[in-house]
């Protein structure tokens, strides 16, 4: 089809069974008349209608999407659509800095007693898409390669490959490995999680204390060896936490992944390890730690950097431009997972994406899988990641996920005051709603 | 001695362009990060300051994704929809030896029992021109397991970088010299950068065989998060899951690549697992390139590239295991 000369737009509406489902049979059965365009599907309630299957909307071919249901103060379930309403607030910042066009995203409030609303709602997101014409995310020209250097990614160079190189001895390395052997002898941990020449270490006699290493390699976030269960099954452990690593604990803790009393925590001032997560970085001590490594005399650094600044380039860029560079990275990927397995946060026992029934993200590395994979871990992640980068570092295909938690962390800070980790107290930012969570982008 | 400048490579490179062939070769997607890619322009290809891209070219032979056959349906009638029996001519430039090896390697997996048509149609093809190494870094083995910077196994024809900014060219193979016209080697005038010797593969196969359940697996793999980094971006890793994609009326059966180290890779529909641990599965992978796959074929299922050591997030990979393992140094001479 070209142009939109005799386009007739699909219109995908996901709807709760108790209010605009009825709203749309009040329209029926008042013979009220709208364009046929619209394909209904009746969900429970907004609280069930997962973001995946707005993205799958778009996958198979539709041009708009609209999602609704009861008015706040209506749901049939107390507050479904309140929990709708945030989770939609974030999932609107995602696909607004990956591009998608949000004008072909609509949600709205109908009640069983609006059929009039009902039909002029379909009216009009029929005509407004039947103006944009065709939508066709899918098809769009991926961002040339190679890079332009226009600023946009972060991610590029691993510098786990440098690993052999940096090791010097330290007075906090020093503190750190007696710390190590003093838990082993004394019978207190069966293993210390931290950091050895190549990456991750797991020290279970105290005599291999010296393998541990605090220098610029100690970069990754070990908070997610605390689930598999290889290391669990060695015993208590102790691990090595920076300022940014505790951030994940506190996650855990919240979402009863970790009770605290069973990992004892070995606090390390960071001097920063160069990554660009710590050019913005305020927790360089951890406060909760059960005992703390000092900095060896020097002070911590200071931020130097806007917490989301890396993603003034990309914001900057027209929504085409956007969706051109994520295709360009999404294109990229190939499924290997390691941003996933990697992730602390990322601890359930079977993915999404590896469950076949139903198949709600398409396995194969093609651009469709791909977009809904990345779109799916970003918004799981949404008010949980802590940016610890693990799975920027991870990518073999450097792919700048890095900025998809970023968009995410914003939208959490600037919309509801919230960062994953600093606030033991805090209830987890999904799993809770506010009546007054903003809602202007809802009619 | 037929020599080759970078501005003739990459004239060659953009003829071939125009003539339709797929052309691949390293394009710097970032900063620090090379990987072999379809060229959009000889100008994009690298042609030095790398020790090698992150992935393989073994995407070209065996795609991430293909598609194997497409079905339609109609009232009563299934249709099956073939894939066309020609693909495009692609050739592969700066490959480096430890890439070149593994189409050998590959060619017998997907010749063995069955004549994998999809793999042969690439594998038929595909012209693989290779760029001898200059540089190795601390992940490299290729030295280790029959290889060299300079190895020309599987390539079709060997560019040897002079060290004044041309290419000595030889051609090997009838592909090659279709691509670079007839070339002959006159020995190695050529600057290469061989890494030292670092291990005995028997030694390892022997060890993997004697020591099939000993705790070393397990407490060597502790750090593995169980990604597919490494088996991604390895040059012989083959495995592939097969799924179906799409509705009752339409969709594709298609192939994906899979890995040994995703517990799912095992799973029974029972539920059983009989991989139990990423021990487990760090033993599989060094077992099957070092000891099943050898006594098969006769010969080693890795190349020595080292970009399981470099991709992966926890510093584990071939190299690095393999270091753990007791008297698996060569002796020194």
């Amino acid at each position: 089809m070209s142009g939109t000369d005799g386009f007739s737009p699909k219109i995908v509406a996901y709807v709760c069974n108790w209010c605009t489902y009825l709203g749309a049979d009040l329209a029926g059965t008042a013979r009220l008349e709208y364009p046929p365009n619209v394909r209904i599907i009746r969900l429970p309630c907004t609280g069930r209608i997962d973001t995946n299957l707005v993205v799958k909307a778009f996958e198979v071919g539709a041009d708009a999407v609209l999602v609704s249901g009861c008015h706040p103060g209506d749901c049939h379930y107390t507050a479904g659509n309140y929990h709708a309403r945030r989770r939609w607030m974030l999932f609107r910042d995602l696909l607004e800095v990956v591009g998608f066009d949000m004008r072909r995203i609509y949600f709205t409030w109908i009640s069983a007693a609006e059929g009039r609303k009902f039909q002029q709602t379909i009216e009009e997101i029929t005509e407004q898409t039947r103006a944009l014409g065709p939508y066709r995310p899918y098809e769009v020209e991926p961002a040339a390669t190679p890079c332009s250097g226009c600023a946009a990614c972060s991610a590029g160079s691993d510098p786990s490959h440098d690993r052999e190189g940096a090791v010097a001895d330290s007075p906090a390395q020093a503190h750190l490995r007696e710390t190590a052997a003093r838990l082993l002898s004394g019978g207190a941990v069966k293993v210390v999680i931290g950091y050895g020449r190549r990456g991750p270490a797991f020290i279970t006699r105290p005599e291999d204390a010296a393998r541990l290493v605090w220098n610029q390699t100690c970069f990754a976030n070990l908070t997610t060896y605390l689930k598999r269960q290889e290391v669990r099954a060695l015993g208590k452990p102790a691990i090595v936490l920076k300022g940014c690593d505790e951030r994940a604990l506190v996650v855990l803790e919240k979402e009863s992944q970790v009770e605290r009393a069973e990992v004892h925590t070995i606090g390390m001032a960071c001097p920063g390890m160069g990554q660009p997560k710590c050019e913005s970085c305020d927790t360089r001590q951890p406060r909760f730690a059960d005992e703390m490594i000092a900095l060896d005399g020097r002070p911590a650094p200071t931020p130097t950097a806007d917490r989301y600044a890396a993603l003034d380039p990309l914001l900057e860029m027209p929504p085409e431009a956007r969706l051109a560079f994520w295709t360009a990275e999404f294109d990229r990927c190939l499924k290997c997972y390691a941003c996933r397995q990697v992730c602390p946060m990322c601890y359930c026992e079977r993915c999404l994406a590896d469950k076949n029934r139903p198949q709600a993200i398409d396995t194969s590395p093609h651009r469709k899988g791909n977009f809904a994979w990345h779109l799916s871990r970003a918004i799981h992640l949404a008010g949980r990641c802590v940016g610890c980068d693990e799975c920027t570092r991870a990518c073999p295909a450097a792919i700048d996920l890095r900025l998809l938690n970023l968009a995410l962390a914003r939208a959490a800070e600037t919309q509801f005051s919230y960062r994953a980790g600093t606030d033991p107290a805090a209830e987890p930012l999904v799993g809770a709603y506010s009546l007054t969570d903003k809602e202007e982008f809802i009619r | 001695m037929t020599t080759l400048t970078p501005d003739g490579l990459r004239k060659l490179v953009g003829e071939w362009m125009a003539a339709g062939k797929i052309c691949v070769g390293p394009v710097r997607v970032k900063p620090g990060t090379e990987l072999f890619t379809r060229l959009a322009s000889p100008e994009e290809l690298l042609l030095d300051g790398w020790v090698r891209p992150a992935n393989s070219i073994k995407e070209w032979l065996l795609p991430r994704h293909e598609v194997l056959y497409g079905y339609r349906v109609e009232k009563n009638r299934i249709e099956l929809l073939d894939q066309p029996e020609t693909v495009p001519e692609q050739i592969v430039i700066c490959a480096h030896p430890c890439d070149a090896a593994a189409l050998p390697v590959l060619d017998q997996v997907f010749n063995w029992d069955f004549r994998d048509e999809a793999y042969n149609r690439r594998r038929e093809a595909t012209t693989v021109i290779t760029l001898a190494c200059t540089a190795h870094d601390q992940e490299c083995f290729c030295t280790s397991v029959g290889l060299g910077p300079d190895a020309e196994r599987g390539s079709d024809a060997m560019l040897t970088p002079l060290g004044d900014g041309q290419f000595a060219v030889s051609s090997l193979t009838e592909k090659g010299r279709a691509a670079l016209g007839k070339a002959e080697a006159d020995g190695h005038a050529g600057r290469t950068n061989a890494p030292p010797v670092r291990f005995v593969p028997r030694q390892v196969a022997r060890f993997a065989v004697d020591h099939f359940a000993d705790p070393f697996w397990q407490a060597q793999s502790l750090a593995c998060v169980g990604c597919g980094a490494c088996a991604y971006t390895c040059p012989v890793c083959h495995c592939f899951d097969i799924v179906d994609e799409g509705n009752g009326r339409e969709g594709v059966r298609a192939r994906n690549w899979d890995a040994c180290q995703f517990p799912l890779f095992t799973l029974h529909a029972s539920g059983h697992n009989p991989r139990h641990g990423q021990g487990d599965r760090q033993r599989q992978r060094i077992y099957h390139k070092f000891h099943v796959y050898p006594e098969k074929f006769g010969e080693t299922l890795c190349t020595g590239c080292g970009n399981c050591a470099r991709n992966c997030p926890a510093g584990l990979g071939v190299l690095p295991l393999i270091t753990e393992i007791p008297h698996a140094e060569p002796v020194q001479a």
